[in-house]
């Protein structure tokens, strides 16, 4: 089947038009028998490091469907209509690198023995497939917290070992004697080769030499056996003639290789659940490429670390991220798929363990659903709960959709409601007023808490007060930390504090006291 | 005695501390006489064995180490019974000798062997096990190369590395190396050392990935991106294929170096014929399977798989048994030199000497010698030799912090690496004014970290791993030389792990496992007030456990002024085999010891009589009347991983030639052995330069 592709194009393409791609009948053919069943559901994860900076993620205001993405979605807006954005997820104040990160996919980072959600789906999806699942990631092992290096967990709870190389990948699932009939035979000429000089060696041998060859002689036959079974069996591909990816310059060309392969991979149906993790969720990467010459993690705490040199280097990596996640969607929409595309038929989780990065605050963190999965997601959607969501419910209601029904998970008894069209009206947030109370060199404030979005005011926050300009909160690092004001972003609160007047407007210096009008406090033990 | 065999270990190759005076001049054509008992292949052994060893064996020792109801220390005699097992289990006869000699055994509770019987092993053993071993070197044995040897094999051979295509970011490890990242590691062989890979087989899965890794080698290799490359084998290739001149040259190129030697004609015209007839696209396909082909197969893979020996002497063996030896041939040698030198095959030069036959020129071995430990390959000397010999990747568990981890691992890497190939003094070893540091172990080095160039991180970098500077110890009297290297002392936790790695790597000496039901070392019960070395002196008094701990504790002890972490704490909070408190690291250490006030004491006796009282002392004593069993015990550590074997009794008189050339007999007015001398007499030596040829196919 000649479907050769120009690789340049192959690889370079997401900024143009869909791919052309012939239409391979392979999924009809897998589904034989099985036809009422339509097509497989994938289930696919993409984990963003170190966290989001908030005011440029956020989306404040709007409604379920008429909303105005942030801007560090635009590189994924036009996706608007597959998106389902979920926000007020997570419910940890404070947490720690690797905690956040086990409970990206395991719900809780205490539920330790038990698989990530990935994993049980793909124990009930991935059968009959190549690879039941695959486990990717970008750097290397972080050892100093080991859990910020992982995201999958398999039934003990012990981390999956993850793989980052994409021509190591490329070559496992494309270039296998095992799939690959042209490598069979290729390795069948080897095996022959090789055993005509070691039988031609041995001949003249002396006792030592003849025993190596004796035992070389039978590993070429129990391989050459090996061949034999898997041709009589062998569920192969006529991949033979994709291109491989070239060694990569530089990070982004690392990740689209790796973006190519895992879209390529879940069409071809050689695996049906892949988890992929863009930086250990702490990553100390370097983006040169972007320009940028600090760490990651460094940047990612901006508060600490703010100048708006920093922060505009940490948007850069940041937008780069959501320019991934937009690389993958367009190539999932760009593989045919039955009677739609890829993406029609899949389940992507995109998202971070932690939402503010410099407070590690583990609360309104990143998670945004994308594709249909067939049916079982309505999007086109901004979810907003009132109160801060446990992952645990929203992995409980993954498992539901695919049919691997858990009773609970990670301590979560329900399913988290609203991602297709079940009601969720109880969870939505309830009307609210806002005002402002002054008093003796104090003032009292009830509105929506959030940061300023002007990025020169990272320290900054305001609250919201209908019908009046918001007031300004400009506090030190103690109060902003003790008071985990990162942590009630996006949520009613009711403020006091000292007040003084800054160009005519109130200022707040000082927080004397914060509640919170639905949500919870937050937890005060680490998370 | 041998027959017709001149060997290069004369005058003092008996040198055993024990009995120098019974020495004997060896010259082995004296023996002539002797001849119906043969070295090491006499029946005579066992009957010398029956008649003055075994009876004091059964009297003294069966009741412990034979086949009593519990064999104490895995020693069981009753098991040694012929020539072989008497001649394999060299090692324990000299231990016996040393406790019988010391009086550490029998156990103080039983009776004692009298002056008559200690006499009669001693000639026994001096007779049996000293003076009528031959040195003899082993047969030609094919061995698979190690993991290490065949990525750098790989990589000599095509001109680039097999990497891991993927970015690098600070403080996570990667695994770069494909071939290291996808070959099984590679358990230490008999030796101790990973080249020896005699106990570690082909599998089927380990020929599975060499054939996924020679995919990936030959994809490059023949890639248009890599046509630069290529073309310096085969000259400028125009348009898209190989012409089959090219596709010839390459192949004759490969096969030549794949083999490590000159193929013989029939190999290289089958290998040449695949490609007849053949072109463009089609030839090249031919091309790359043939040379798939020849980079899996066993002259590549295996080493000294076509070698022969030269040069032949027969020697008489048992009744009716003759075995031969003889000078391994060129390629053969210049394979040995290259892998214990930089585990690594020849370089195009040392091939060429091969060639030509020169390298067994004795002017030319010395030069190719001096110039392969000047070449930066020369560096494998430590990265695998030395790592592996002192446990050095232990290191990196000791901090979480790649970087930190990486830098007290690479300091004493970096300090055995000038040791080896700047050629210092054997027993600079553990006495040396020279280190290795960055500033993550500055902190170690208080008194002269000042002349470190400086060191400022860039702006946003949280923490990096950093090379190296030499530095000269001028202001640090407590440290100098490996022991004192704070990687080391960490990656040891307590005395007794200290000790025994001291006894077991630098001294030399084997121990056994400790019997299972020893237990823990009791805290200290109210009302008393015992340091942690009081509490474990009481722990194991009795006299099974001060077999082995009386020569562990006084090393392990002496090193008690450094912390758990290495840092140097003569006064301070010691306390080594501590229990780690849970759930809170920062609880003071060992709560039940209230002792902490007192001095720790670091002195000691070792079980030869030295007294000491801190690791200075015991230092001085380890560099001057311990010396030669320190630099024997370096001597077959070289020699073992220079011959990627376990070392045999036929290797003995070798290690004792090579020691007492190397101590010069404890002359320090004679300028003292350095490592380029050990290197030169290993690579001299007879087990290195020979091989006794291999048996006769048996069908």
């Amino acid at each position: 089947m000649p479907w050769q592709l120009d690789r340049r194009r192959f690889l370079r393409s997401a900024m143009g038009p869909l791919l052309p791609l012939p239409f391979l009948n392979l999924m009809e053919r897998k589904a034989s028998g099985a036809a009422a069943d339509g097509p497989p559901i994938r289930f696919m994860t993409l984990f963003k490091p170190n966290g989001v900076h908030p005011p440029s993620w956020s989306i404040n205001g709007g409604t379920e469907f008429d909303f105005r993405m942030s801007p560090l979605m635009q590189p994924f807006a036009k996706h608007k209509q597959d998106l389902l954005i979920l926000d007020n997820m997570g419910d940890f104040g404070f947490s720690s690198h690797a905690n956040s990160t086990r409970r990206f996919l395991s719900g809780h980072h205490r539920n330790t023995k038990s698989a990530s959600v990935d994993q049980l789906i793909a124990d009930r999806i991935g059968k009959g497939t190549s690879y039941r699942s695959l486990e990717l990631t970008t750097e290397g092992l972080f050892p100093n917290q080991i859990g910020c290096s992982y995201i999958s967990y398999d039934s003990n709870g012990d981390p999956i070992p993850r793989e980052s190389d994409p021509q190591l990948i490329f070559d496992r699932i494309f270039r296998s004697p095992m799939r690959n009939p042209s490598k069979r035979r290729e390795m069948k000429s080897v095996l022959d080769r090789v055993s005509e000089d070691a039988k031609s060696l041995s001949r003249t041998a002396g006792a030592e030499d003849r025993q190596t060859l004796d035992q070389y002689l039978s590993v070429v036959r129990s391989t050459e056996k090996r061949l034999e079974s898997i041709a009589a069996t062998s569920n192969d591909i006529p991949k033979a003639t994709m291109e491989r990816p070239l060694a990569p310059a530089n990070l982004n060309e690392q990740v689209e290789s790796m973006l190519d392969l895992i879209s390529l991979a879940l069409w071809t149906d050689s695996t049906r659940c892949v988890t992929y993790m863009l930086g250990n969720s702490n990553s100390r990467m370097i983006f040169d490429f972007l320009g940028v010459k600090e760490q990651h993690h460094y940047l990612s705490h901006f508060f600490r670390n703010f100048s708006r040199q920093n922060l505009d280097a940490l948007l850069k990596i940041s937008l780069w991220h959501m320019e991934k996640f937009d690389y993958l969607l367009t190539r999932m929409k760009s593989y045919r798929d039955h009677e739609g595309s890829l993406l029609d038929h899949s389940v992507v989780l995109y998202g971070s363990g932690m939402g503010h990065s410099d407070n590690h605050t583990a609360t309104r963190i990143p998670i945004i659903l994308a594709g249909q999965g067939g049916g079982l997601l309505k999007t086109g959607r901004y979810v907003r709960y009132a109160e801060n969501q446990q992952l645990g419910r929203l992995h409980l209601a993954l498992l539901k959709m695919f049919d691997a029904d858990h009773d609970s998970f990670a301590y979560s008894t329900s399913p988290l409601p609203g991602l297709n069209d079940s009601d969720f009206t109880p969870y939505r947030e309830q009307p609210f007023q806002s005002w402002v109370k002054t008093g003796d060199g104090t003032i009292t404030v009830q509105g929506r808490l959030r940061l300023s979005d002007n990025l020169d005011e990272a320290r900054i926050f305001l609250i919201d007060v209908q019908g009046q300009p918001p007031i300004r909160i400009d506090v030190a690092f103690r109060d902003f930390h003790d008071f985990n004001l990162a942590y009630h972003c996006g949520t009613p609160v009711k403020i006091t504090g000292s007040v003084t007047e800054k160009n005519g407007q109130p200022v707040i210096t000082k927080v004397q006291k914060l509640d919170s009008l639905f949500g919870k406090k937050p937890g005060s033990a680490n998370g | 005695m041998v027959l017709g065999v001149r060997l290069p270990i004369s005058e003092s190759f008996a040198g055993n501390a024990h009995d120098k005076d019974n020495t004997q001049n060896k010259d082995n054509t004296q023996d002539e006489t002797d001849s119906d008992t043969p070295a090491g292949f006499s029946n005579a052994v066992t009957k010398s064995y029956q008649t003055s060893v075994q009876p004091l064996l059964k009297k003294h020792c069966f009741q412990c180490h034979g086949d009593g109801d519990e064999v104490h220390g895995e020693v069981n005699f009753q098991k040694i019974e012929t020539e072989q097992q008497i001649k394999v289990a060299f090692e324990l006869w000299s231990d016996v000798l040393e406790v019988i000699d010391s009086g550490t055994m029998p156990p103080e509770t039983e009776p004692r062997l009298t002056s008559t019987e200690i006499a009669l092993y001693k000639a026994w053993y001096q007779r049996e096990l000293v003076d009528t071993i031959q040195s003899l070197p082993d047969v030609l044995r094919p061995r698979r190369l190690s993991a290490h040897e065949y990525r750098q094999t790989l990589r000599t051979l095509l001109g680039f590395e097999l990497e891991v295509s993927i970015v690098e970011a600070e403080q996570t490890i990667v695994e770069k190396s494909l071939v290291m990242k996808l070959l099984p590691v590679d358990p230490p062989g008999p030796s101790g050392f990973k080249n020896d890979t005699s106990a570690n087989p082909l599998t089927t899965n380990v020929w599975e990935q060499y054939s996924f890794l020679i995919d990936d080698a030959l994809a490059q290799w023949l890639s248009i991106e890599g046509r630069e490359n290529l073309e310096r084998i085969t000259g400028p290739v125009v348009g898209e294929h190989l012409t089959s001149t090219q596709c010839e040259k390459l192949l004759k190129w490969t096969l030549r170096r794949a083999y490590r030697r000159p193929p013989a004609a029939e190999t290289m015209a089958t290998s040449l014929a695949v490609l007849d007839g053949k072109r463009g696209a089609e030839l090249e396909s031919a091309l790359r399977i043939e040379l798939k082909s020849v980079l899996m197969s066993p002259p590549f893979i295996y080493r000294s798989l076509l070698a022969t020996v030269d040069d032949i002497e027969i020697v008489s063996g048992q009744v009716g048994s003759t075995f031969s030896y003889g000078r391994v041939d060129d390629h053969e040698l210049a394979e040995r030199l290259s892998y214990f030198l930089w585990g690594d095959m020849p370089d195009d030069r040392l091939m060429r000497l091969a060639d030509e036959g020169k390298l067994r020129d004795p002017d030319v071995y010395a030069s190719e010698t001096a110039r392969m430990l000047a070449d930066p390959k020369s560096q494998n000397l430590a990265n695998n030799f030395g790592v592996e010999w002192f446990s050095l990747n232990e290191i990196s568990k000791v901090s979480n912090n790649p970087p930190v981890s990486h830098a007290l691992r690479q300091q004493p890497i970096d300090f055995l690496n000038y040791l080896f190939t700047e050629g210092r003094p054997l027993l600079e070893l553990l006495d040396s004014k020279v280190t290795f540091v960055n500033p993550h172990t500055a902190k170690f080095y208080p008194g002269d970290r000042k002349r470190m160039a400086a060191y400022r991180k860039q702006r946003g970098i949280e923490v990096e791993a950093v090379p190296n500077q030499r530095l000269e110890l001028i202001s640090t009297p407590e440290r100098g030389g490996l022991l004192t290297m704070p990687g080391v002392l960490a990656m040891n936790k307590g005395p007794v792990m200290r000790g025994t790695w001291m006894l077991e790597r630098v001294m030399g000496e084997h121990l056994p496992d400790p019997p299972a039901n020893v237990g823990q070392v009791k805290p200290n019960q109210p009302g008393e007030n015992l340091t942690f070395r009081e509490r474990f002196e009481l722990h194991r008094s009795n006299s099974t456990c001060a077999v082995c701990h009386n020569k562990i504790d006084p090393l392990g002890f002496a090193m008690q002024a450094y912390d758990a972490g290495g840092n140097y704490r003569p006064s301070g909070v010691v306390n080594g085999n501590k229990r780690k408190p849970k759930n809170n690291k920062k609880q003071p250490q060992d709560t039940n010891n209230s002792a902490t006030a007192k001095t720790v004491d670091t002195s000691g006796r070792l079980p030869s009589g030295e007294i000491f009282d801190d690791y200075a002392g015991l230092q001085e004593i380890l560099v001057k009347s311990q010396r030669h069993t320190v630099i024997e015990n370096i001597v077959k550590r070289t020699l073992s991983y220079a011959l990627a074997r376990e070392l045999t009794i036929h290797d003995m008189p070798t290690v004792a030639d090579i020691s007492s050339k190397l101590d010069r007999d404890g002359n320090l007015a004679v300028q003292e052995g350095t490592y380029h001398d050990l290197i030169r007499l290993v690579v001299n030596s007879l087990p290195f330069t020979h091989a006794q040829t291999q048996s006769p196919k048996h069908d």
